[in-house]
């Protein structure tokens, strides 16, 4: 009896391990592990980076951002005219097919920007609300007018996907949404939720087949599992590295780890209602002076972080290399207070997510005791995401943890959103969490929706940049998070890391 | 038998309406889909007609009854995140969660009953002493760190065994299944073995304990003056009267691995059902977590019914009236 179970279960073992012959991957092939899970196949059914990454692989936009920097160069059209602060006039790309065959021309344009308003597929109302009209001028020139002058237009159509009308039309919706038609550089293969996304080569693609022929998308979410994924050799590439496992997979001789400075910066809100503290502008630049910055980096961040002057990055129009940060100084901060009155300190709650950022609930705590060393006592009120941040968009905190980055590139679109005094009438102010509020800085913002000249425009938003950030104190920046990926070794994989965390693939190589 | 079957339906029906209910208050509380639905930079005005939209700016009452409703005709929504009927997205993960929670309580029951079985015969010798001990181990080990260990050790060392995912899997009708390929049941190892190791040790300890006593039995001893091949007094006239509470435990046991996978799948990114609820909780997606919830009830509740059937035919002394 004993004797047969042992063999038994000897006999389980043997059988799997002569079943594991190792996974042999063709030289044009690529396994590559995330740390999200694609949402939906819908182009733009969501507006999480995650999820336009991949479908950056199936379709394209009218424009592209490439390589690393991410500069903005034509795609589907080939180019575009800005004659009046409303109008945008787009030459589309002749000879382009979606991958069923059909022709690209200016309908596809026409219904692909018209999609964007029905929340049953997109989640990029706001761009979709924000078109007054399109235009057929013939089958490769398309204009679109704009209800307001929307200086960002332009700069968010990487991310806006062309789609092919007539297979979007004739088939069921339930399989829109699942098996994807575009123009991209790679065609939908097959898709199992929760497992794997399997595209293959474009052969046929307008800017050239691209090197990789097959591509297996796979999203671990669970850290510890894709370090395990990464070691054993499972994957080729693996995205989100998570920090605490970083020493390992630096140790690892098989492996090369890839950095670069993240798009996102973290930073902390304040509000200054009248009669508040924080209305006082003395009392936020004490809070400021009082969080030690770098040590949040090198104790919390482990180094994997740099730090920031202000909330957008060098990438965004908008960014000011004359901000400096202020410095670590808890003496000044305590004399500042003492000037406003509050030399006994005061309370106050600091809200965050803790399941957003890279160790956004550590950073929360590690502030609450910086603010502590100068008086100022600070309750910790951390949360999952889901929760915190409709009290952010309802405007009921006071003081938070967020970081943010500008999908479009574009200063001002981000301000209008997290600084402009709250209007629900205009459309303004819907991430203002604390109801942060200054007249100067809202008539400032408003007046470049109106300004023709570009250069003239950024002239005007880098001073507004630098108004909110050193004259106002409207955040207390931290930094900026870093992006880590691994690669495995001498397998000729040729990757570099673009600044918005997308993985396009026609920008991979393999040898 | 007839009348204690129907009861239980109709109990089973109201206890369904209730999950339904508390699900609906609960995820009322657990974020607004509404800011992911309609954008990052839609405004105030934007979202609110998405709101509308979607129906989500109607009173409590009338959003539940309306989901009921459509319950009832098996339509159970769409899921916010990837816009698709919510009820087919939880059952195309079926597969991957039900040969997995197969898998496990199959590992646990030949495991559970055999090592009982084992250690009963000889409960104080030195290795039925470490099987024991083992065993307290199994009941008491997380979970998740069961699952990283095992990755660790098989995945990561030894490097004998996948780390993650289902490997090829195979599609039969709507099922895909990962038993027909070498690559699926090599994925399926160490995940089961965490998922079922809990079990294995309850059903250990449920098996030794029936048998320990059971073996004192005067029919037992009766058995072995007669000269019965030990094989024979053991599983013939032990075991089967030991199996009665052992059945009835891996039978409840079974509806929870189904519906409670949820730790296991996600360590292993196992594409199952738990995996699903977990990200959908994550996302906001309510339409699929409460259809999750009441499909998990549904079988739990299913499962009971069945065994509680099951045990009148084992165990002739039990009648419902």
């Amino acid at each position: 009896m004993k004797r047969t179970f042992l063999l038994f279960l000897v006999g389980i073992f043997m059988g799997t391990l002569s079943g594991l012959t190792g996974q042999a991957i063709a030289a044009s092939s690529i396994v590559v592990v995330v740390d999200a899970p694609p949402r939906t196949m819908h182009p733009n059914g969501s507006d999480a980076d995650c999820n336009l990454s991949v479908m950056a692989n199936f379709f394209d936009g009218l424009l592209q951002r490439k390589g690393p920097e991410g500069k903005l160069v034509p795609a589907l059209a080939v180019r575009y005219e800005h004659p009046d602060l409303l109008t945008w006039k787009f030459y589309l790309r002749k000879g382009v097919k979606f991958h069923n065959g059909n022709p690209f021309t200016a309908e596809d344009v026409k219904f692909s920007f018209e999609r964007l308003s029905n929340p049953e597929v997109s989640e990029f109302i706001n761009t979709g609300k924000s078109i007054a009209s399109i235009d057929i001028i013939d089958d490769y020139t398309v204009v679109i007018k704009t209800k307001e002058p929307t200086q960002w237009f332009a700069n968010n159509l990487h991310q806006i996907y062309m789609t092919d009308k007539e297979s979007t039309e004739a088939r069921d919706p339930g399989e829109v949404g699942v098996k994807p038609i575009g123009t991209g550089a790679y065609k939908f293969v097959e898709w199992v939720k929760g497992s794997y996304l399997k595209m293959a080569a474009n052969e046929d693609y307008w800017e050239g087949a691209p090197p990789i022929k097959n591509v297996d998308l796979r999203a671990i979410t669970e850290s510890s599992t894709r370090f395990a994924a990464l070691v054993s050799g499972q994957a080729d590439l693996v995205s989100g590295v998570p920090v605490e496992l970083y020493k390992k997979v630096i140790q690892n001789p098989k492996l090369e780890v890839i950095t670069r400075a993240a798009r996102r910066a973290i930073f902390l809100a304040l509000g200054n209602k009248p009669g508040s503290p924080t209305a006082d502008i003395r009392v936020r630049k004490a809070m400021y002076m009082a969080i030690n910055e770098d040590e949040i980096i090198e104790k919390i961040m482990r180094g994997h972080a740099a730090p920031a002057a202000q909330i957008v990055d060098p990438a965004t129009i908008g960014y000011n290399p004359d901000i400096k940060r202020l410095a670590y100084n808890p003496e000044m901060a305590k004399k500042l207070l003492k000037e406003a009155g509050y030399e006994k300190g005061f309370d106050i709650t600091l809200a965050g997510p803790n399941d957003r950022y890279v160790q956004d609930e550590k950073i929360a705590e590690a502030v609450v005791k910086y603010l502590a060393k100068v008086g100022i006592k600070a309750n910790l009120d951390v949360k999952p995401k889901s929760i915190f941040f409709p009290e952010v968009t309802g405007g009921k905190l006071d003081f938070y943890l967020i970081g943010w980055f500008d999908g479009a590139f574009d200063m001002a679109r981000t301000y209008f959103k997290l600084i402009h005094t709250r209007d629900a009438e205009r459309g303004f102010g819907g991430w203002n969490g604390t109801k942060f509020s200054d007249v100067t800085m809202d008539l400032l913002l408003e007046s470049t929706a109106g300004i023709v000249d570009q250069g003239k425009r950024l002239q005007v938003i880098q001073d507004l940049n630098k108004m909110a950030m050193v004259d106002k104190i409207a955040w207390i920046p931290l930094h900026y998070q870093q992006d880590m990926y691994a690669i495995q070794k001498g397998k000729g994989i040729k990757f570099q890391p673009r600044a918005d965390r997308w993985i396009i693939f026609k920008e991979i190589s393999k040898e | 038998m007839g009348t204690y079957i129907l009861r239980r339906l109709i109990q089973g029906a109201f206890v369904l309406l209730a999950v339904s209910f508390i699900c609906f208050i609960i995820f009322r509380y657990v974020g607004d889909p509404v800011l992911s639905l309609a954008g990052r930079y839609a405004t105030i005005q934007e979202r609110e007609m998405v709101r509308e939209a979607f129906g989500l700016d109607k009173p409590f009452y009338v959003q539940y009854t309306r989901f009921i409703f459509n319950a009832a005709q098996g339509n159970f929504g769409k899921s916010y995140v990837s816009r698709i009927p919510a009820l087919g997205l939880i059952l195309e993960r079926f597969p991957a969660t039900a040969e997995l929670a197969t898998t496990a309580i199959f590992i646990a029951f030949v495991l559970g009953v055999g090592l009982g079985v084992l250690v009963s015969v000889k409960p104080y010798a030195l290795r039925n002493r470490f099987i024991m001990a083992g065993s307290l181990g199994g009941i008491s080990t997380p979970t998740f760190l069961m699952g990283i260990v095992l990755i660790m050790i098989f995945a990561v060392y030894l490097g004998i065994l996948p780390p993650f995912g289902r490997g090829d899997t195979v599609k039969i009708g709507f099922w895909r299944t990962g038993f027909l390929t070498w690559s699926g049941i090599s994925h399926l190892i160490l995940p089961a073995f965490t998922l079922g190791m809990y079990q294995l040790a309850v059903l250990l300890r449920l098996t030794r304990a029936g048998m320990r006593e059971v073996l004192t039995e005067e029919y037992i001893k009766t058995a072995w003056s007669k000269g019965l091949p030990p094989r024979k007094v053991i599983f013939k006239h032990a075991l089967r009267n030991v199996l009665i509470p052992v059945v009835t435990m891996t039978g409840l046991q079974f509806g929870e691995l189904i519906a409670f996978s949820i730790v296991t799948e996600t360590i292993f990114q196992w594409p199952g059902m738990g995996n699903l609820l977990l990200t959908s909780i994550y996302e906001s997606d309510q339409p699929v977590i409460v259809t999750y919830i009441m499909l998990a009830a549904l079988i739990i509740l299913s499962l009971n019914i069945i065994v509680d059937i099951l045990y009148a035919f084992l165990n002739p002394k039990i009648r419902y009236d």
